[in-house]
């Protein structure tokens, strides 16, 4: 019980520390200067950072708004309100679609920067370091979200029987 | 007597699992078209058995009878004028007294009922007992139990429909306590008359005390029409004087008689479900909005992401086939026409570019609703998008057309109502795609330096304004009438079929090939040919400024000349038909610069209050010819298509006008 207080605490503030950084990252870098300098929050690994906190605010809302889904699933878990379980799963079903979106945005570009290959173009070649996302928060905070479904387990079986 | 031809119609509230007996019944042997003169999706199918052809027609899903949608009239109309032999109602058993309304509005028309009592599993794991012979006693019509994905109890159902059809027994009605004296009344004035032939008496009696519209205007044409009409006003007005309302005494009188059924037949222990939690978070008054926002931005990136190498293939391919065939056939006017760099291979090949974007928008949107999350999306935009004259549903073609306007015009069959519906196909196109983000992006920074970001999503925000503002005045005007109740039905939560989704994407992309496809060839010849055709001789030019199209954008000067254009714009404009993106390469060539010199070019002949003016003309003029075709399909009408282009350049051409005279009176 103290476990998942504790980790719903972590998990929701992540949520809104890597929100926030993106969507002011994506705030200056549209629309206020070009070439804006962005914050970072992570492990930088050659040009690039793990998380990397690409500039685009529309993203940036949507991980501080799964912040607060596990901010308000934490508030009902403490009152004892059974409720909790619904914002759980849907905090970690959210979790899980970012982190899908991330592997699928990283596969998408690798595609889109060799398929020219077959039309005899140039390749203009894909390292994680040129690609926008990279690995995004999305990502991390999606593996950190993953033992989630020990909690919510008696929900997926029962939409999914079998 | 044995019938070898049985007519039977598919009714029932929608999300009861009506398209998946329909699919079991008629497999491979179906169609789908349109409704006459409607844009709602027409199934119909074939059923072999025992030598007899069951020809079944699935009916739109509705929660009544009333005329106050589109999808309300098509089924009622169907039963009372094509007769089938056999109605049946298809009940969800897991919420057997919203479903009985319908069923007993079915009862009400005297015709031929059998109703399949389906998802009993999911009542029996709701701990919802029904007894089916006592429902079947109460009702006075066949009931059988059935789980349609599991094809349980589908052959006792052909069995009751094909008895039913060849027993000849009349059908029993159920008497509503309270009016039904007043009912009975007016049904004998009624089987006196011509009317008794084409409608059941009964149910004609119960929709005149009712003062249905639909149902006046249609007996107007009869003899007794007016005799019957005076009689149906007399007996409502001593109902009115006894009950208040004849309309909501008639409502009372049916949910007593299913409150009577209910009690009678439901034996039921609710449990809190895995639904029922999960609709905390996702209705949450908080958090059910923005819940709704991350799953459509997700949405929305996954399809983009996913389609883009595709869709950039697809248009390289075009260009590489189009480079290897330039010149085959030796006459300059053919090639340039068929391969040119604005010919109809590389047209064709920008707008079969949006064929991996439609299939990857569709096959996620297909997903997110057999899971049963887009009704309780619908419900939670409902309110805020209802203030602005629209519906909830439309909040899913308003994001998608931040993508791209064909898929998002599509999209909007995801709403119930036909006039919002139309509201919201004509208005997607103010919406800016990221094609015309193209041009946009391209020449912003040139003119208006660090305030190019915020020029953009004022853009962005002019164009979700000119949304509201026209679907609010056409719901004042134009659409002006009865509001239709916002009923939804909440499904329970499932895990979405991968199978449902990949045919929902192929009819989708199938649709685009056919319909637009034809459109969208027209216009690239006519563009293609107005572009290479030299004005003087009508012979080939590889030069624009010689050709007809410059003779249009010339002729077309003195109307653009307040605007502060000259004739290569209105040109470059007039190629942003074909595809938004094309504003952007056709100022270039008209120019003579490159795409990456258009803005520093156009810095020097325009001012930056010009050039915004000519932003916001792009934006929200004449959408592309592939949005066209998809507007011209999905409203079902020209005068509609005409109207969004009309409409589209004249509120453009308004709003140039306007920031141009001011602008200049202000800033010089």
């Amino acid at each position: 019980m103290k476990y998942l207080k504790a980790f719903l605490s972590v998990l929701s503030i992540l949520y809104l520390i890597y929100g926030i950084l993106q969507f002011y990252n994506g705030v200056i870098s549209w629309w206020i200067r070009e070439n804006a300098i962005t914050i970072q929050l992570g492990i930088r690994v050659g040009n690039t950072y793990i998380p990397n906190i690409f500039p685009e605010p529309f993203s940036g809302i949507c991980l501080i708004v799964i912040g607060f889904v596990f901010m308000k699933s934490l508030y009902l878990y403490c009152r004892g309100d059974y409720r909790y379980k619904g914002f759980l799963f849907i905090g970690w079903m959210l979790s899980l679609m970012m982190l899908a979106l991330n592997i699928i945005v990283l596969l998408a570009d690798v595609l889109d920067a060799y398929y020219p290959a077959i039309l005899g173009g140039e390749i203009s070649g894909w390292t994680l370091e040129s690609d926008p996302w990279g690995i995004a928060p999305h990502s991390i905070l999606g593996l950190i979200a993953l033992p989630l479904y020990y909690e919510v387990r008696d929900m997926i079986k029962e939409l999914i029987p079998g | 007597m044995k019938l070898k031809f049985i007519k039977v119609a598919l009714a029932g509230n929608p999300n009861v699992g009506k398209s998946v007996i329909f699919n079991k019944l008629t497999g491979a042997r179906q169609h789908i078209g349109n409704w006459p003169g409607k844009t709602i999706d027409k199934k119909e199918g074939f059923h072999r058995v025992d030598g007899r052809e069951l020809y079944i027609v699935d009916l739109p899903g509705t929660y009544s009878l009333t005329a106050f949608s589109v999808e309300e009239v098509i089924a009622r109309d169907y039963i009372i004028y094509e007769k089938p032999d056999v109605v049946v109602d298809i009940v969800d058993a897991s919420n057997l007294e919203r479903n009985l309304y319908l069923t007993l509005q079915l009862i009400e028309l005297g015709v031929n009922i059998v109703i399949a009592l389906n998802k009993m599993d999911l009542a029996r794991k709701e701990k919802i007992e029904i007894n089916v012979d006592e429902l079947s006693k109460e009702l006075k019509v066949p009931v059988v139990p059935t789980i349609a994905p599991k094809g349980y109890g589908l052959d006792r159902l052909v069995r009751e429909i094909v008895n039913m059809a060849e027993s000849r027994v009349r059908p029993e009605y159920i008497e509503y306590p309270g009016v039904e004296d007043y009912i009975r009344e007016l049904s004998k004035y009624i089987e006196n008359t011509e009317l008794a032939r084409v409608f059941n008496p009964r149910w004609l009696a119960i929709k005149l005390l009712e003062n249905d519209e639909d149902v006046i205007k249609k007996i107007s044409g009869f003899e007794d029409s007016k005799y019957i009409l005076e009689k149906a006003g007399e007996i409502r007005k001593r109902m009115e004087e006894r009950f208040g309302d004849a309309e909501v005494a008639i409502a009372n009188a049916r949910y007593e008689v299913i409150r009577r059924i209910i009690s009678k037949t439901v034996k039921a222990v609710r449990k809190i479900t895995a639904s029922d939690l999960i609709d905390q978070a996702v209705l949450d008054r908080y958090l059910g909005i923005p819940i709704l926002f991350v799953i459509l931005w997700w949405m929305f990136q996954f399809a983009f992401t996913i389609s883009a190498p595709f869709s950039d293939f697809l248009g390289d391919l075009f260009a590489y086939i189009a480079g290897i065939l330039a010149g085959l056939t030796g006459y300059p006017y053919i090639d340039y026409l068929f391969f040119g760099d604005y010919g109809i291979i590389q047209g064709l090949g920008a707008v079969l570019s949006f064929v991996p974007l439609i299939m990857a928008l569709f096959f996620v949107l297909a997903l997110f609703e057999d899971s049963g999350y887009m009704a309780r999306a619908a419900f939670v935009m409902d309110r805020p998008l209802r203030k602005l004259g629209l519906s909830g549903r439309a909040i899913i073609p308003m994001i998608i057309g931040i993508g791209c306007n064909v898929p998002a015009v599509y999209s909007a069959r995801v709403i119930p109502d036909e006039r919002d519906r139309l509201i919201a196909i004509i208005t997607n196109p103010f919406i800016m795609c990221s094609a015309r983000l193209v041009f946009f992006s391209a020449i912003a920074y040139a003119f208006f330096r660090e305030y190019a970001g915020d020029v953009i999503l004022s853009l962005y925000l002019l164009g979700y304004l000119l949304v509201f503002v026209t679907a609010i005045i056409l719901k004042k005007t134009i659409f002006r009438g009865v509001e239709a109740p916002f009923i939804i039905e909440f499904p329970a939560y499932q895990k979405p079929s991968f199978r449902v989704a990949v045919v929902r994407m192929w009819d989708r992309a199938s649709l685009f090939f056919r319909k637009a496809g034809t459109i969208i060839l027209i216009g690239l010849l006519v563009i293609g040919i107005l572009a290479i055709t030299d004005v003087s001789t009508l012979s080939f030019t590889s030069n624009p400024e010689n050709s007809l199209v410059a003779l249009i954008g010339r002729s077309l000067q003195p109307l653009f000349k307040p605007l502060n254009w000259d004739w290569r714009l209105i040109v470059a404009a007039i190629f942003g038909f074909v595809a938004k993106e094309i504003v952007l390469g056709a100022n270039a060539m008209l120019y003579g610069v490159s795409e990456s010199e258009i803005a520093v070019k156009m810095s020097k002949l325009y001012t930056p209050i010009d050039v915004l003016g000519y932003m916001i003309f792009i934006q929200l003029y004449i959408p592309c010819i592939a949005t066209l075709a998809a507007v011209r399909h999905e409203s079902g009408s020209w005068k509609w298509t005409l109207f969004t282009v009309l409409y589209g350049i004249a509120i453009a051409y308004i709003l140039n006008f306007i920031v141009v005279s001011v602008g200049h009176l202000v800033f010089g």
